[in-house]
């Protein structure tokens, strides 16, 4: 895992690593069309609707993520920069016109028959970012004990 | 955190996420997580007055992440797994949205690899 920040926008970036197990080019191949990204895009449950699609620096992604309750969330990507396979610079928003719209760079680095993406966002201003980190840990005790509630019922339905 | 819509949410004390983000109400989920339990069992382990106690599982109750049941005098509280399950999809804001979409690229690129999606 790196987890390397630049000093400057510590304070407000969030970075998440992964490794995935493939080779660089398809896990790279994976980011570039619709018929991929609909096949992984989004949290557990959720799907996604395309409506438009252009993988391009400038180009967009204007698509609808829907979650497994119904309910639907306008998203909207565009691509600052695109260097297959190594590295897509883009912004993330609910809409061209979305003024907290933030700036996620990934690279993907090439490990023999792994890849490991490292995804860091920049929010546009530290106040937004530290939002977001104070709901997360918010909730972090609610994660907790949630992980135990889920592990308790699964094993009363194994009982059942 | 209202990340890309996914973070949205209502802000009532009916919704299941406001009912977790108090710690009092998270420790009565997890004692409630050995078993069953009456309410003065609840307000013994606490040590919060029980006027607090019976708010507190109310707006637990309300949101379906408690149940109760009356055995003789006593009410008797449990767990319900049906507040759950939003929450589940739910907890994590941007982290779980990122972690959980590559865990579902890792599984699609397995199936890349083996050439049945191509």
């Amino acid at each position: 895992m790196t987890n390397t920040r630049h000093a400057t926008a510590r304070d407000r970036e969030i970075v998440i690593s992964r490794t995935i197990d493939g080779p660089r080019e398809l896990v790279f191949a994976a980011f570039t069309e619709v018929r991929h990204l609909s096949r992984w895009w989004g949290p557990d449950g959720f799907t996604t609707t395309t409506r438009a699609f252009a993988f391009r620096e400038g180009g967009v992604w204007d698509f609808v993520l829907h979650a497994p309750d119904g309910a639907d969330y306008p998203s909207w990507i565009t691509w600052r920069e695109i260097t297959p396979p190594e590295r897509i610079a883009l912004t993330h928003g609910e809409s061209a016109q979305d003024p907290d719209a933030f700036e996620s760079i990934l690279t993907f680095a090439d490990h023999g028959g792994t890849t490991e993406i490292t995804m860091r966002t920049v929010f546009p201003t530290a106040a937004l970012r530290q939002r977001a980190v104070e709901e997360y840990h918010a909730i972090e005790g609610g994660r907790q004990t949630l992980d135990g509630l889920a592990a308790y019922i699964a094993e009363q339905r194994r009982l059942s | 955190m209202e990340y890309n819509g996914c973070m949205a949410r209502a802000a009532t004390t009916s919704d299941a996420f406001n009912a977790i983000a108090e710690p009092q109400r998270r420790e009565i989920l997890d004692l409630l997580r050995g078993g069953d339990r009456p309410v003065l069992d609840l307000v013994g382990e606490l040590r919060i007055a029980q006027p607090s106690v019976s708010k507190h599982l109310k707006v637990l109750r309300e949101v379906r992440l408690v149940q109760v049941r009356a055995a003789g005098r006593q009410r008797i509280y449990g767990l319900d797994a049906r507040g759950l399950r939003p929450i589940h999809e739910w907890v994590g804001g941007f982290e779980q949205y990122w972690n959980e979409s590559f865990d579902s690229l890792n599984a699609y690129v397995q199936a890349l690899k083996g050439g049945d999606t191509r």
